[in-house]
């Protein structure tokens, strides 16, 4: 059977949009690679701080024993949320729109996570002895405390980087085989690094099938339990406010309405500098958008039924706690979250609105700053209002914190931009897989 | 070894031998072990010293214990009938003192502008010329002074030998005491013809009314008194304790009713409640015979503002019945008439009653050293700035940081050509003199000291001087050898302070004879014989005098000065002090003033705004702070606040405005238990009996986890909060045991105090309709050593756990600081070290060695003090012998003067610890959370019958 032309032409198009992407860099990326870099200097100096002379470079106090550092660690854990779900989960529901997308969430996820992962070592008193958090043989037979949500976060988290980061390479296989074999030198070796000896066999392509199914059914339920381990660091406590058999499904999707709309927030910036309208197009960011416009809405129900559930029986300390978050110290940070994440994603129910970049673009940041605001009022209210009211204080986050917060977007945009660069930001096998599918149905509806 | 060749074998045992003989060098460290230890001294074994406290004028017995050369510890004697065991804070911040980092570290003498170090020899030599010099023809210094504190044994005694040999002038010598009871003293004076101040027996007192004056805290004899009026309130009949006055201090915290007045208008109250008392009409029985001529001298009625006749008729009926009672005031700061008035009213009171030799004893204070009057104190400054004063000799008295401007002693003090200073800290009145002699701290000296009579305290050093200090009486002696003044020939003030203690305790009873009984009374310092309360019969003439005495408050705000147990507002408090926030207002590090709620609004001020205050004598700034409990005329400054000299004495009328500034207060401690019920209250006729449940009332739902075995020991505490007082001795006996680093103001604004215990104070039912209503409570905060311990199983590294001895452990050595613990932790109790700790030179040598000190990045929590349970442990076993009950007792239960907390082992069915937590009072803190906690906190009696 010949390959009809305008199926050719297709495989040239993502061909041709693909290795452009690859071009030698432009002064624009460098720019924003070095303010990246600058980022994370300035992250560095300030966790440099805190090293040398202690907590005390943060704002924190007692009774407000975790702050930004541990907002910043959920957040990121959230943001590392969307690819797999993007890549596993809608893969095993054979969602096609994800085609387009999943590579550059999977990037977004492996990063996400490296970039949560330091914030536990970050914010603790005496991090050089983060290690200790880790069942690692020793002659004194120390062990630690499986019953700490600390000690599940860091299985948690450690494997979820190791699966994501694993689901990333085998997708990339084929791909970067492809581009090596379109380069020379350095770049080629480069390349074959990421293809791992791939040949293209059938043999070959088998087996990446089976492998890549059996990854996403392994990654399926980790999207659900990661976040739900990073919950219960709040929900096994015994902290008003944080103190919720509800927190599991809740953080599960705060963390996807959080990662797609950091997905939606990155891919319209990208497909327009990197001229990829033609490969993610606007019916892919209309599949995201109706993504966002759910998970806001179980995170709507979530806060309701958590207020509900304060208000209900009267006068007690939860109760205490919520109408402090709502109305307390920081009700502006409460309200501009209920506007991010409850209000603004409504709008997504109006087709125009989805259809509209500038729309899109603006919901989904609303969003990403409303998730934040969420885990910052999550934890720090019910800290600053604990049980005993004698102690009942305040939080302010102090220069180190931002610091390290802003060394933490300049840490997980440095490496995105190289992978923007350096490696197909999308999948061009299956995207030529889908084209050539395509094909084949159209041929057998005219036949 | 297949990789390995011979060659190779070679090369890396060679690189690895060239690496070990260069390895980097480190600093030597000598462990010489001394050839001839110094007897007694046996390295981690504490040796314990008695001595007495001279922190006030009280004289409490303590025992410091020393390790290694170096005092860690004060501690109460337990054989002293004053302390009683017992030592407040600032006695227990005496070992501060001791260390402080400013401290002189040998004597100065004036060269120029500055004062320069010198050799002992040179300053005396210098001394002696200068007096020399001054002497005249009949050998005396006619313009010499001499202006000490009270010193009630053998250096007022070589003071007033060397100050009479040198000059014929009467009281030459004039003793300062700014804080000493003036007004009660002129009272006496004036009623029973003796300037004396009364030794109280609350323990008999079944009613107390307090005229403003603090004596659970700082007033006359406050841990004596405090152990007293809380053995009675844990008695049968409860005393019922009322407070007069314009502002709820801690001890008035503790009263049953407040009667709120305008400042001034105590008087009144006293005045009326006399009138009530001998009114025939009302009947009181057994009043002294004098009442009828009391009754005609008294002034017409006129009731004070904002009380009531049913009020005072309640009061009169409540101490004609409750016999024998108290009444005690005023307030210290209390000056002028009014307060003399005040006080003869009380003492009046006091004596119609009959409670005269029952409950307030006269007749018992020291005759040896009683402070001048103030008049005498401003007679000496005249005296200089006329430039009569020749010579004056300054013994730890600071004329010019203590007295108000208006008494412009630094005009006076420049005037005088010679100014020989001893002290330990060079205060703003050594900054004028011309030798700076650096005195030995109370516990490098010895001495002895009569703080009443009946009773003897032997101050014997407890470590060798830390600097090259020398005794001021021996320096006296000295001057007066060079001098060769007549009459003097001790030449050594210890054998001199030897023979004068000796004759003193031989007349006291104490058996002397053998060397061997000598040091019996040494290792016991203190030496108790018997005198009686003597009786006073009252001047009748004197009545006119004060009861025609009227105080009109004005209509405006008038200044009232309250003393507080710590010294946040005192720039020269020990750290400890200033650190620990005063327990009413919550502040540390710095000055401030209090407005009432209705005057804060009215003035549009918020807590932390910087107030101008101004009265006729002077200005100054304070920032405000709001307390509930303060009469809205009243504008109350702490009598420690340096900024308190420029407006003068209290009473005094002061106009307040805002400045518009604010200043970053450190104020700690949220003002409401937000009806959270944490300090509770029990009605008296709704008290419980008896409780099966151990304070356990909540029920509870099982737990998942099987509850600790204890095979052992169950260490457990109870708190009365019925007789704690809130006066925080417990807080700095902590810092002291636990090696607690001072933080400073700032980490104080930014709630980074590292206390392990705290007062929680929180004001109750506050209404704006109804303030006198306003309630304070307390509640003592610590770990409460949870059987089921939040803290424990969010530890990811087990750095925190459970231990056989029902002890919630803090291993700080495997603390990686996450800080769940603390989050998790109901009661807030766990502290995090935020930098790491500074202890400036020397006070590193107070450090307990027994316990470590934290580095930053870990959390650190209230151990129960682990180290002393090991230490009673060890004793025990040493003596083959289980522990005994009441044997175990952390900083926190030793030091308490109201003996409110019980520590022991809830195994043991006999331990006091037990029948208090079955008390019916006794509650556990957050039942709701199901902690199962170790301590038991027994709940304040309500108020009850009258």
């Amino acid at each position: 059977m010949s390959v009809p032309v305008a199926v050719a032409e297709r495989m040239r198009s993502i061909d041709k949009s693909a290795e452009d992407t690859q071009q030698a860099p432009g002064l624009g990326w460098g720019a924003l690679v070095a303010l990246a870099v600058a980022c994370i200097a300035i992250g560095a100096y300030s966790w440099s701080l805190i090293i040398r002379f202690g907590m005390q470079y943060t704002g924190l106090n007692r009774p407000v024993g975790w702050g930004v550092l541990i907002t910043d660690f959920v957040f990121w854990v959230g943001i590392a949320h969307s690819g797999t779900l993007i890549s596993a989960i809608l893969f095993l529901f054979r969602a096609r729109f994800r085609t387009a997308v999943y590579r550059a969430a999977e990037a977004m996820t492996v990063f996400g996570v490296m970039t949560a992962g330091l914030f536990p070592i970050i914010h603790l008193g005496r991090p050089w002895y983060a290690f200790w958090i880790l069942p690692y043989p020793n002659q004194r037979h120390l062990q630690i405390n499986f019953r700490s949500p600390l000690v599940w976060d860091a299985f948690a988290i450690s494997t979820y980087f190791c699966v994501s980061a694993m689901f990333l390479l085998a997708g990339l296989m084929p791909d970067a085989a492809a581009l090596r074999d379109g380069s020379q030198g350095l770049r080629r070796r480069f390349y074959a690094l990421f293809a791992m000896g791939w040949r293209g066999t059938a043999e070959e392509w088998r087996h990446h099938g089976r492998a890549y199914l059996f990854f996403a059914a392994f990654a399926t339920p980790l999207v659900i339990s990661v976040h739900s381990v990073v919950s219960w660091d709040f929900a096994v406590s015994i902290v008003p406010g944080w103190h919720s058999t509800l927190f599991p499904p809740y953080f599960v999707a705060g963390a996807i309405l959080s990662g797609v709309s950091m997905v939606i927030t990155l891919l319209i910036p990208i497909r327009r500098a990197m001229k990829l309208e033609g490969l993610i197009t606007m019916q892919h960011l209309d599949m995201l958008s109706r993504l966002v416009l759910l998970t806001s809405l179980i995170v709507t129900y979530s806060y309701s039924t958590e207020f509900l559930l304060a208000l209900r029986g009267g006068a007690s300390p939860e109760r205490d706690t919520l109408l402090y978050r709502a109305t307390g110290a920081f009700w502006p940070l409460f309200w501009l979250m209920v506007l991010g994440n409850c209000i603004g994603p409504l709008f997504l129910f109006l087709k125009r609105v989805r259809g509209s970049l500038l729309g899109l673009f603006a919901v989904c940041a609303l969003v990403n700053v409303g998730m934040w605001l969420e885990r910052f009022n999550i934890v720090v209210s019910s800290l600053e209002h604990n049980r005993i009211p004698f102690d009942w204080g305040a939080y302010h986050p102090r220069l180190a914190e931002i610091g390290i917060t802003v060394g933490s977007f300049g840490w997980f945009f440095f490496w995105f931009l190289l992978f923007l660069k350096l490696l197909p930001s999308v999948s061009i096998a299956e995207l030529k897989e889908e084209a050539a599918h395509d094909h084949h149905q159209e041929a057998a509806h005219a036949a | 070894m297949s990789g390995m060749g011979r060659r190779f074998f070679l090369k890396i045992a060679s690189a690895t031998g060239a690496a070990a003989a260069c390895s980097p060098s480190h600093a030597p460290e000598m462990l010489v072990p001394l050839l001839n230890p110094p007897e007694n001294m046996v390295p981690g074994k504490p040796l314990f010293y008695r001595t007495v406290c001279r922190g006030c004028g009280a004289g409490c017995g303590v025992t410091a214990r020393s390790r290694e050369g170096r005092v860690v510890k004060l501690e109460g004697s337990p054989d002293d009938p004053i302390g009683g065991g017992a030592l407040c804070a600032r006695g227990q911040a005496e070992l501060q003192s001791l260390y402080a980092p400013d401290r002189l570290r040998g004597p100065l003498v004036r060269h120029g502008t500055e004062l320069v170090p010198v050799p002992w020899a040179d300053a005396l030599a210098q001394v002696g010329a200068l007096l020399g010099k001054l002497r005249g023809a009949d050998g005396f210094v006619h313009g010499l002074r001499m202006l000490s504190r009270c010193e009630p044994g053998s250096t007022g005694a070589v003071q007033k030998a060397f100050v009479s040999a040198l000059t014929p002038a009467a009281k030459a010598r004039v003793v300062f005491e700014p804080r000493d009871l003036v007004c009660l003293r002129a009272a006496n004076t004036q009623l029973f013809g003796k300037a004396e101040l009364p030794v109280l027996d609350l323990s008999r007192a079944r009613a107390v009314v307090s005229f403003g004056a603090d004596f659970l805290e700082t007033w006359l004899s406050p841990v004596e008194q405090a152990r007293t009026f809380m053995a009675a309130r844990s008695g049968a009949d409860r005393p019922r304790l009322t407070w007069v006055g314009p502002r709820l201090s801690m001890s008035g915290a503790n009263a049953d009713d407040w009667l709120r007045v305008r400042p001034g208008d105590e008087l009144q109250v006293a005045i009326e409640l006399l009138r009530w008392l001998v009114d025939p009409a009302n009947r009181v029985a057994h009043l002294a015979p004098e009442a009828a001529a009391i009754r005609a001298a008294l002034p017409p009625s006129r009731m004070p503002q904002g009380i009531s006749p049913e009020q005072i008729a309640h009061l009169g009926g409540e101490l004609s019945v409750r016999r024998p009672s108290a009444l005690l005031g005023p307030a210290a700061l209390a000056s002028g008439g009014g307060g003399t008035a005040l006080a003869a009213a009380v003492q009046l009171t006091n004596f119609v009653l009959g409670n005269l030799g029952k409950t307030v004893l006269l007749g018992l204070s020291s005759e040896e050293d009683a402070p001048s009057a103030e008049e005498e104190v401003r007679g000496l400054l005249e005296e200089a700035r006329r430039g009569e004063v020749k010579a004056l000799f300054l013994h730890r008295a600071d004329p010019l940081g203590k007295l108000p401007a208006s008494a412009r002693a630094e005009e006076a003090l420049r005037k005088v050509p010679l100014i020989v200073w001893f002290g330990e800290r060079l205060d703003a009145t050594a900054r004028l003199a011309q030798f700076a002699l650096a005195d030995h701290h109370a516990l490098e000296s010895f001495g002895d000291l009569e703080p009443r009579k009946g009773i003897l305290e032997l101050q014997q050093p407890a470590l060798s001087p830390l600097w090259d200090t020398r005794a001021s009486s021996q320096v006296l002696l000295d001057l007066a050898a060079t001098l060769a003044l007549p009459g003097i020939v001790d030449k050594d003030f210890h054998e001199l302070s030897k023979s004068r203690w000796q004759a003193a305790a031989k007349a006291l009873g104490a058996e002397l004879d053998s060397p061997h009984a000598q040091r019996n009374v040494q290792a016991r310092g203190i030496v108790v014989g018997r005198a009686l309360a003597a009786a006073r019969p009252l001047r009748l003439e004197a009545l006119p005098w004060f009861l025609g005495t009227r105080v009109s408050p004005g209509d405006g705000l008038q200044l009232v000065a309250f003393a507080t147990t710590l010294a946040s507002a005192d720039p020269e408090a020990p750290g400890w002090l200033r650190e620990v926030p005063d327990a009413l207002t919550g502040v540390s590090w710095s000055s401030w003033a209090e407005l009432s709620p209705i005057t804060a609004q009215r003035l549009g001020v918020k807590a932390g705004n910087l107030l101008a205050l101004r009265t006729e004598e002077g200005a100054t700034e304070l920032p405000a702070v709001i307390n509930p409990a303060l009469h809205e005329g009243a504008v109350a400054v702490p009598q420690e606040a340096p900024e308190l000299r420029a407006l003068g004495a209290m009473g005094r009328a002061v106009r307040v405005e805002r400045t518009g500034k604010t200043f970053a207060l450190p104020l700690t401690g949220h003002a409401s238990q937000e009806g959270r019920d944490l300090a509770r209250v029990v009605p008296r006729d709704e008290e419980p009996k008896h409780d099966h449940d151990h304070g356990h009332k909540h029920e509870r739902g099982g737990t998942l986890v099987p509850p600790h075995e204890h095979p052992k020991h169950r260490w457990a505490m109870s708190i009365d909060l019925d007789k704690c007082t809130g006066c925080q001795a417990c807080v700095v006996a902590c810092y002291a045991e636990n090696n607690l680093p001072v933080v400073g103001p700032q980490a104080a604004r930014d709630g980074r105090l590292m206390a392990w215990l705290r007062i929680q104070r929180s004001f109750e039912s506050i209404s704006p309709a109804a303030p006198a209503e306003t309630r304070i409570a307390v509640l003592p905060s610590l770990c409460q050593h949870c059987d089921a311990a939040p803290c424990e199983p969010v530890c990811p590294v087990y750095a925190t756990y459970h231990t056989p001895e029902g002890l919630n452990a803090q291993v700080y050595n495997r603390c990686i600081g996450t800080r769940y613990c603390a989050n998790n932790c109901p009661y807030d109790v766990r502290v995090f070290n935020w930098a790491d700790p500074v202890f400036v030179e020397p006070l590193q040598m107070q450090l307990n060695p027994d316990v470590s000190v934290r580095s930053k990045g870990v959390m650190e929590k209230c151990t129960f003090c682990v180290q002393r349970i090991r230490y009673a442990e060890g004793v025990a076993r040493g003596e083959g012998r289980e522990v005994r009950d009441g044997e175990v007792t952390p900083a926190c239960v030793q030091t308490c003067p109201a003996q409110a907390l019980v520590f022991g082992d809830a195994k043991d069915p006999q331990a006091r610890v037990v029948s208090q937590q079955q008390d019916g009072r006794a509650y556990r803190l957050l039942e709701e959370v199901n902690t199962l906690p170790a301590i038991a906190y027994l709940a304040r009696r309500g108020g009850g019958e009258p």
